[in-house]
């Protein structure tokens, strides 16, 4: 139910370093792009989009879409660990369904069955549009 | 029909604690009709099969006709999308942080 995908990897890096090589766009893919500052550029072939925080070298969050397809949100945390940086993404794809905020709220209610995070997308997404 | 977005509707359905609930049991029977269904929820069968026909103008219900009963039976399709979409968007994050990690022991072996 949740529209959510987390990956993690693990590299000897430190934190730093980890952040600077973020900002060589190479590992997005080809035709790519990304600048490590709040409302940066970050694009991947076709799929383009903005950068909502960035708080170097922790925490990286940016928006983007292909073109026809739902804005995702991208949270990128780099922890470090006793190997080095862990680097930590979740993508996650707000629920287009909150056209109305009695819906969010009316799912905030019906939390503790896994739909509770719905209302938090939902002001994740107005954030972001704002 | 699912609306444009398939998720919308889906969620949209589900939105509804009575709907969750004949989901539910829905799952639980493989098939039940409206009669078998409102017998165990504290809601009318007028209701039961309006809210049954808002689970499967989502896709999330399916009917057949046995005799002079309506039979009706949950259909995990809708969610098939949003699977397809982790699975999709997975993969992509898979190659790149494997390109991250080249291109980090790119830096390594270049660094004195």
């Amino acid at each position: 139910m949740d529209h959510t995908v987390e990956r993690e990897l693990t590299v000897p890096e430190e934190v730093d370093e980890v952040w600077r090589s973020l900002a060589q766009p190479e590992w997005l893919g080809d035709d790519a792009a990304i600048e490590l500052c709040e409302a940066g550029e970050v694009r991947a072939g076709e799929r383009d989009g903005f950068v909502e925080e960035a708080d170097a070298p922790r925490r990286l969050v940016f928006w983007w879409s292909a073109p026809g397809e739902d804005a995702t949100r991208v949270e990128i945390d780099l922890d470090e660990t006793e190997d080095g940086t862990c680097v930590r993404v979740t993508e996650s794809r707000p629920l287009a369904i909150l056209d109305g905020r009695d819906l969010a709220v009316e799912f905030g209610r019906a939390s503790g069955d896994g739909m509770g995070p719905v209302a938090l997308a939902g002001g994740a997404r107005a954030g972001a549009l704002r | 029909m699912p609306a444009a977005d398939p998720a919308d509707a889906v969620f949209a359905a589900l939105s509804d604690v009575t709907r969750r609930s004949l989901y539910s049991l829905l799952g639980e029977h493989g098939e039940a009709t409206a009669t078998d269904l409102a017998r165990e929820l504290p809601v009318t069968r007028q209701a039961v099969q309006k809210h049954l026909g808002t689970l499967a103008g989502a896709g999330l219900v399916a009917t057949r006709r046995s005799g002079r009963e309506v039979l009706y039976r949950p259909t995990p399709a809708p969610m098939s999308e949003a699977l397809e979409w982790m699975a999709e968007v997975g993969a992509r994050w898979d190659d790149r942080l494997a390109a991250l990690e080249r291109q980090l022991a790119r830096g390594r072996s270049m660094s004195p």
